[in-house]
């Protein structure tokens, strides 16, 4: 998973995106509205989470211009406001959250975990495809009742393809949502950290659970994402 | 407890009042009038009845020869008057006719007619006495018989007091009457006329710190007694309003301020504490943690100090406690910001040809200079020079600081010293600092019944300009030598 902070306080955005990182998202930084409406617009990030107070541009005004530019991408918004008016503006706008600062830590990632759920349809922590059960919480898989031990690569590949379902994700996607700007990437990687995942996920007896269409990227063979 | 005034009890007590003091005077002296009036009237009534009784001797019917039995009162027909007394008398003391008891009075001349007063049976009478000649028998020769005839006529005075309590009670009747009408239409007049008051009040009253909206009704416009309250009260009102949203401001830009240093230490510890680290992750940890906590200080101090140099009244005169000298300020200030600029690369250049004692608290002075020179070195490219310069005019000193940046946005200038007010956008906080610098140096200033200014420079760069009142002249030597030269 992949998310932009926008944030001009650079210390707590430092500390954001290290909470974020050791959680297993990839988040690219934005200090300023400008720079934020920017890399916001590429759609491909899974969640933002933006500042208020930007300089440059405010956060009400990159959030008007990202829904104008139909990118659905989920919201969340810091806020050190007082007053609900801005509140209820800011969901009528196009927010689909909101924290308050000074915010817990665990509450952001919280928030943005059920952010990206909800936006991919899934209402509990819990994914589930054919009979493998992802809970993006704890950041277990179990298949057939059997843990399976995943690097945290494998991991965030498999949870992006559970979150898509029958959809073919490419390769490019893939590096897209896994990696942020800090990262030098290649599709060998994606493609030598797939291998694995098969390889971990597979058991005696049942049918691969991820397909593999050339040129095309791959796809979790079936199974659905509501648990 | 203490009793409101009421300008309507008081004003309609005060007409009463002069009013029953001069229908007061005025029965007093309609008592003295009718008593006088009365009296002569009285007077009159006594002569005209005595004289009646003189007019009544005639001659007797009953013809004795004697000269002294002639003449006889006769009485029938007239009207005496209620509790008459009268005794009617001729030369030779004989009694021609008397009703009641006649006391003895005092002599009289003969030709004089005196008036008396008596008591009888307790009761005040009043008594004339009538000296007077009738003639007997005119037409007989010798032009008839003479007689001398006193008459004593007497009335109770009592009908004259009823007279002048009668007029009296009429007047005092219609005094109270006229009080009445009068208080009743003074009290609605008032109630009338005081009706736009209670709108401007009501109107007044209205306001609260979500609505500062104020207009004051036509009625109490229109009333030109009104005018200086509608006047000041509308003045009064913009006045609060300004200095309730610039309040309000503060305190939601304070909130935001703090708010976000709290949200930097918070998330510090908690990124800290979210797994189990290495010592060394700790001891990063932990140092970055105190860091960030000194910034959400340095902000808390910015504010208090902000708020005491906005809490503490003007001085106007010199305060010799508080007091500085301006050029020493400005040199520890330098010597503070001289590590700053040597990392920017900028140079400093300190210039005094004058100089003088501000009004201004020592610490608080520093404060201002290193604020400056702290902006102004903030500003500059690499390789510039931050020039201070400190000179007298007139009874004020000044100070100009001018770098050579990109100098200020004509917009901004207005906003410059609001709080948390940072003028360039693109600049946050981590250049900016706690946008409170600026807003700290005019406080000051102003306070010491100074003045700050920033505007840009006719060539490059920002020029902040800072006139403060000076209590006396220091004598530096290198500023006489140079004032010498």
């Amino acid at each position: 998973m992949r998310l932009l902070l926008i944030e001009d306080e650079q210390r707590l955005a430092e500390n954001i995106v290290a909470a974020l990182r050791e959680t297993g998202f990839a988040v690219d930084h934005a200090a300023d509205g400008i720079t934020g409406s920017e890399f916001a617009e590429q759609d491909v990030y899974d969640a933002i989470v933006l500042d208020l107070m930007l300089p440059g541009k405010n956060g009400q005004r990159v959030l008007r211009d990202l829904r104008l530019a139909k990118v659905h991408t989920p919201v969340l918004i810091l806020t050190a406001q007082e007053g609900k008016e801005s509140v209820i503006e800011l969901l009528n706008a196009g927010a689909d959250d909101y924290l308050a600062k000074p915010f817990d830590l665990g509450e952001l990632l919280a928030r943005v975990k059920a952010l990206i759920r909800r936006a991919r349809g899934a209402s509990t922590p819990v994914l589930t495809a054919s009979d493998v059960a992802l809970n993006t919480v704890q950041q277990t898989v179990v298949r057939g009742g059997r843990a399976i031990e995943l690097s945290p690569t494998e991991y965030r590949i498999l949870e992006y393809l559970m979150h898509r379902p029958r959809a073919v994700v490419s390769k490019q996607e893939l590096l897209e949502h896994l990696y942020d700007f800090d990262w030098e990437h290649h599709s060998n990687v994606i493609e030598a950290h797939v291998s694995n995942l098969r390889r971990k996920l597979n058991t005696a007896g049942a049918e691969p659970l991820i397909e593999t269409l050339r040129h095309r990227g791959y796809r979790l063979r079936e199974g659905s994402a509501a648990a | 407890m203490t009793r409101s005034r009421s300008i309507t009890r008081s004003l309609v007590v005060t007409v009463l009042l002069l009013e029953l003091l001069s229908a007061v005077c005025l029965i007093g002296a309609i008592t003295i009038h009718e008593r006088r009036l009365q009296w002569n009237s009285f007077d009159a009534t006594l002569l005209g009845n005595a004289q009646s009784l003189m007019a009544a001797v005639q001659e007797s019917a009953v013809q004795s020869g004697d000269e002294s039995d002639d003449v006889m009162l006769d009485t029938r027909g007239m009207r005496l008057g209620h509790g008459a007394i009268f005794r009617v008398q001729e030369e030779h003391g004989r009694i021609l006719g008397e009703l009641g008891q006649v006391p003895a009075l005092s002599d009289t001349a003969f030709d004089d007619t005196a008036f008396q007063s008596a008591v009888i049976d307790g009761r005040h009478m009043r008594f004339v006495t009538l000296h007077g000649t009738r003639v007997i028998d005119p037409g007989m020769p010798g032009g008839g018989v003479r007689h001398q005839i006193t008459v004593i006529y007497g009335m109770p005075t009592g009908r004259i007091w009823h007279e002048v309590v009668e007029a009296v009670r009429f007047v005092s009747i219609a005094t109270l009457l006229l009080l009445g009408v009068t208080a009743t239409v003074m009290v609605w007049m008032l109630r009338r006329k005081l009706s736009p008051i209670y709108e401007l009040a009501t109107e007044a009253g209205r306001i609260s710190s979500n609505d500062w909206r104020f207009a004051a009704p036509e009625s109490a416009r229109e009333t030109r007694e009104l005018e200086p309250l509608v006047s000041a009260l509308e003045a009064a009102m913009m006045r609060l309003e300004r200095s309730f949203h610039q309040q309000r401001r503060f305190t939601s830009d304070a909130a935001h301020e703090l708010k976000t240093d709290l949200a930097i230490v918070k998330s510090s510890l908690q990124l800290l504490s979210m797994r189990p680290r290495t010592a060394q992750e700790y001891e990063r940890g932990l140092a970055q943690s105190l860091d960030d906590f000194t910034r959400l200080e340095t902000t808390v101090q910015k504010m208090l100090t902000l708020s005491r140099l906005e809490q503490e009244p003007v001085r106007g005169d010199a305060d010799a406690r508080a007091s500085c000298s301006l050029r020493a300020a400005l040199e520890d200030a330098a010597d503070q910001s001289g590590a700053f600029a040597e990392v920017r690369s900028v140079r400093l250049d300190v210039r005094g040809d004058g100089d003088a004692v501000v009004p201004v608290d020592r610490h608080d002075a520093l404060l201002l200079c290193s604020n400056i020179l702290s902006n102004a070195i903030g500003h500059s490219p690499a390789g510039a020079t931050v020039r201070a310069v400190i000179e007298r005019e007139g009874a004020s000193v000044r100070l100009t600081v001018r770098d050579h940046g990109d100098g200020v946005a004509n917009e901004d200038l207005p906003y410059l010293f609001e709080p948390f007010y940072r003028g360039d956008p693109s600049r946050s906080r981590k250049s900016g600092g706690t946008g409170l610098g600026l807003a700290i140096c005019r406080a000051i200033c102003q306070r010491a019944g100074g003045s700050i200014e920033i505007a840009n420079h006719t060539e490059s760069g920002a020029l902040v300009t800072v006139v403060l009142p000076a209590t006396a002249l220091v004598t530096h030597t290198a500023s006489s030598a140079s004032l010498n030269a």
